[in-house]
């Protein structure tokens, strides 16, 4: 909190101590808060102690000279390295920790310090001479953070609901974040569910000082990314496409080992989580405990990933468990589940069961192949949205949509389909935007997707254009479903079991080293792959069938059939029947 | 002990495999059990270098493809180790021998090969002797060999180098006066474009302005780098030098304050060690053969050439480096480390050995 406007009143130490509480299930080692002699700042934080075990590591934390004062979420991966050239510059250090690296980073290189760090962060750092907070979030939006401004009081917190536990902020809801959730199953950023509450963009820094926030920058985009990676492409011939991959994503995986507790893994039977146990069995010497979520209701179908996760586990020797969760189960942990969801969305289900599995080993840090889709073009959508975008180019192709008349999919497509990001909402949309006034009011529903304007929030993914259409879908799902959905979600469901998950596969810098690669070889990556561990996956399991990993949700809260075969529009009803 | 070198250039080339090829050739010589080292060359373009004492250079060899394959079959079979110095003279080889040691040096030993009976015949080979890791490492990758390996970095003669002040001449003739200097040397060629140039030019704008860029060497990429320099508004901090004399090498190293390289196309990266020896700060690649060159960090900075900032950054910080010293750590390389590796090589994989 720094309550900079000349207006605003000191902060109150009642009101951090509430918000640090509600996070206590995120750090359940260590917590602390710290308020500036004069009441203008304050900073509060809970510890999961990964790095550096010792008291050393509570936070929030000061550099050596005790001025420089951090809260850090995340995991600074390279930090040993930039520990060593700091210390060559003539910083000096009291712990071992990755949070005191930054606190000397930023002393060194000032807001491009954001452009040096390896690791999903979100941090504060309160620069008492320059009177300045400086804040940042890592390039993927990995690790979440909220902030509240009202003109004269800055307040920002790892979640929304940690927010509003301090008790001065609205819970008027965002119309435009509702009418987002509704099109996508989740709120997309930098929209909350509430007016006053809004998330701080991936991949930007800024500060706070008496004026408010100010010098805003993006330094780190997806699509200038993949826009690189075309003019790099001569690097990406040099070398097998396997025998790259091995070396980039064993190096990220190298990095995403590093913890002073033991790491695990989520193990499904696909090739994303399979590979990165294989590469990470290889780099360590030794396999990770793993384990993998088992429903009755999937048994003997394509869905039941534990028998081959399980053959698999056999074949690389890991210290597997095959973790059985059932409606009953689910039924009790809902109500619990619901207290952790931190804004509405469609998904986490499945991360909060395999995060419990986890945790219930001792596992304290687990891998996930997340991220494996969007990087490699796995998902349909790499397919069908060139095809989409080329058919409602077409010159017939209104005519055709005419005369199909009365299919609303028809009607969308011949609306949408001719630009990415109308093919994306098509592709990606839970709902239509026609079909929100029936779910929010017709007022409320215009207001809405007015404010949240849809097409040019996914237009924005592909700013500037990636050059090719994989590069294109890519940032899409990259920008929008992983970071909107599938990363938020995996942080609050994991976070809530005292569960850190690292991504190897979503990492800024492999996705740099990658693009190249990706713009030559494009979908046939994910085969790679597949053939980047010394011993190559097996056929049995790299040819088979892509699922995603579900839960049997339709069976368990009993979803009335919704035109889906998930039924995930159902339970969107009832995921929002929480933030009635 | 007769030892039978089979390579593409080596006395009387031009490069960096051309000096590697002429070190070893001359560290196999001075094994004490060697007799004779027979060396066909497949190229010849410049003045040939005195040729060391029990080597049988076979110089007509040169002169075609057919006089290379002809001096190979009639030199007989009676040797005790056959090196075959690039992956693509394994046909060439097999004339001798089934069983050659097969010499790796970087982007030609990173893929699969075009030439099937190539891929077929490096099953065959007796050892397989890399330049460096990364490119030991990339080679088993795709081609699945599991034979014995030994790594043999390129050596550095300090002695032909050193600390020397800035050549006025070399100052004016490229307007460096009052400048602080990054320099980096290699082919300017389309085809190459994983040199680095692009990368520190790319960060030069932001630079202090008293900070000139000097690319040393010549190709057809040259004006394509030159427009670049001009859109980035740079074009006045910016030298292109063209090809250089051989002899004007040393003082072009010293003429840079910081020798900048974020490759990706590096087997190992001998100008770094050319640049230590001359006392120049160095900053090489993560990704390629530069950072074994650098030790993995001990003798210069290492970068992500895909991270603007980091380069950036890192050049701040070896620009604030106000002497100029040659590391300790740079004997690794020296010659006598280069000739007791060579020699405990024809210990492991001479057939009489």
């Amino acid at each position: 909190m720094f309550a900079y406007g000349s207006a605003a009143p000191p902060v109150d130490a009642n009101e951090i101590d509430a918000i640090t509480e509600r996070m206590r299930p995120r750090g359940p080692d260590a917590g602390g808060t710290w308020i500036s002699p004069d009441s203008r700042v304050a900073l509060g934080s809970r510890r999961l102690a990964i790095i550096d075990l010792t008291d050393e590591g509570t936070q929030p934390m000061t550099d050596v000279d005790g001025e420089l004062r951090i809260v850090f979420n995340g995991e600074i991966y390279n930090y040993r390295e930039l520990r060593v050239r700091l210390q060559r510059l003539g910083a000096r250090f009291h712990s071992m920790t990755d949070t005191e690296v930054l606190l000397q980073l930023y002393r060194h290189d000032g807001a491009a310090m954001v452009e040096l760090l390896r690791g999903m962060f979100s941090f504060v750092i309160w620069d008492p001479r320059e009177r300045r907070m400086f804040v940042a979030r890592d390039p993927y939006g990995i690790k979440p953070l909220y902030i509240a401004d009202d003109g004269q009081t800055f307040r920002t917190a790892s979640t929304v609901k940690a927010l509003l536990a301090g008790g001065r902020i609205s819970r008027e809801h965002d119309l435009a974040g509702m009418a987002g959730f509704w099109l996508m199953g989740s709120v997309p950023e930098p929209h909350t569910i509430y007016q006053s509450i809004r998330a701080v963009e991936a991949g930007t820094s800024f500060f706070v000082s008496e004026r408010g926030i100010e010098n805003a920058r993006r330094y780190y985009s997806i699509a200038s990314t993949f826009r690189r990676g075309v003019q790099d492409e001569a690097a990406a011939r040099l070398v097998q496409p396997n025998v790259l991959l091995r070396e980039l994503v064993t190096d990220s995986l190298c990095n995403h080992l590093v913890a002073d507790v033991p790491v695990g893994a989520f193990l499904s039977s696909g090739i994303d989580s399979s590979a990165l146990v294989a590469l990470a069995t290889e780099a360590a010497g030794e396999p990770p405990r793993t384990v993998t979520l088992r429903f009755e209701e999937f048994a003997g179908a394509p869905l039941d990933e534990a028998p081959l996760a399980e053959r698999f586990a056999r074949r690389i020797g890991s210290d597997h468990v095959t973790r059985l969760v059932t409606r009953d189960e689910f039924l009790a942990d809902m109500p619990k589940l619901f207290d952790a969801m931190d804004q509405p969305t469609i998904d986490g289900t499945n991360t909060w069961f395999v995060s419990k599995a986890a945790a219930e080993r001792g596992l304290k840090v687990a891998i996930s192949g997340l991220g494996g889709d969007e990087l490699f073009g796995s998902y349909p959508s790499f397919a069908a949205l060139p095809r989409i975008v080329r058919a409602a180019r077409l010159p017939f192709a209104a005519s055709v949509a005419g005369r199909m008349g009365r299919s609303p999919k028809a009607k969308a497509a011949a609306r949408f389909g001719g630009t990415w990001e109308g093919a994306y909402l098509l592709k990606r949309g839970l709902f239509l935007p026609d079909d929100l006034p029936s779910l929010m009011g017709a007022d409320a529903a215009r207001e809405g997707l007015e404010r949240l304007s849809m097409l040019e929030h996914i237009a924005g993914a592909i700013e500037p254009d990636p050059g090719t259409a994989f590069g294109r879908v890519a940032a899409l799902e990259a920008s929008l479903y992983m970071r909107n959905q599938l990363l938020r979600d995996t942080d609050w469901a994991s976070m809530a079991h005292s569960l850190e998950v690292r991504t190897p596969l979503v990492d800024a810098t492999l996705l740099r080293q990658i693009a190249p690669l990706l713009m030559v070889e494009k979908s046939r990556c994910k085969q790679h792959f597949a053939k980047s561990p010394r011993n190559p996956l097996p056929e049995w399991l790299s040819g088979r069938q892509k699922t995603g990993f579900s839960v049997p949700l339709a069976e368990w809260a009993q979803l009335p059939a919704d035109g889906t075969s998930t039924r995930m529009r159902s339970w969107a009803r009832r995921v929002m029947e929480q933030w009635a | 002990m007769r030892i039978l070198h089979i390579g593409t250039d080596s006395f009387g080339g031009y490069g960096g495999i051309a000096l590697y090829n002429r070190e070893l050739i001359a560290a196999l010589a001075s094994h004490p059990a060697v007799d004779e080292v027979v060396v066909i060359p497949r190229i010849i373009v410049g003045e040939r270098e005195p040729i060391p004492p029990k080597v049988t250079f076979v110089a007509e060899a040169a002169r075609g493809r057919l006089a290379f394959l002809r001096a190979v079959r009639r030199v007989g079979s009676r040797f005790d180790l056959v090196i075959c110095a690039h992956v693509n003279l394994l046909p060439a080889a097999r004339l001798v021998t089934k069983h050659p040691l097969l010499m790796l040096y970087g982007i030609e030993a990173w893929k699969l090969l075009r030439d099937p009976i190539s891929n077929r015949l490096l099953h065959g080979v007796r050892g397989v002797i890399s330049i460096s890791e990364i490119t030991r490492e990339r080679f088993i990758g795709w081609s699945h060999y599991d034979g014995p390996s030994q790594l043999l970095p390129n050596s550095i003669r300090t002695e032909w180098y050193g600390i020397r002040p800035k050549n006025r001449a070399l100052v004016s003739r490229y307007h460096l006066d009052g400048k602080r200097v990054l320099l980096t040397l290699g082919r300017v060629v389309a085809a190459e474009r994983y040199k680095g140039f692009d990368e520190v030019l790319e960060v030069l704008p932001d630079l202090d302005a008293d900070v000139s860029y000097v690319i040393a060497g010549g190709g057809n990429d040259v004006p394509r780098l030159q427009r670049k320099a001009v859109r980035l508004g740079v074009a006045d901090r910016v030298v292109f030098t063209g090809l250089f004399p051989e002899e004007e090498k040393a003082d072009l190293y010293s003429l840079a304050d910081v020798y900048v390289m974020p490759s990706r196309g590096e087997g190992f990266g001998f100008v770094f060690l050319e640049a230590l020896a001359c006392g120049v700060p160095v900053i090489a690649s993560r990704l390629d053969g530069g950072r074994e060159a650098v030790r993995e960090g001990e003798l210069g900075s290492l970068v992500d050439p895909t991270n603007p900032a980091e380069i950036r950054l890192a050049i701040i910080d070896a620009l604030a480096c106000v002497e100029k010293r040659i590391p300790a750590g740079l004997d690794y390389f020296s010659y006598a480390n280069f000739e007791r590796r060579t020699h405990a090589i024809i210990d492991q994989f001479a057939a009489n050995a």
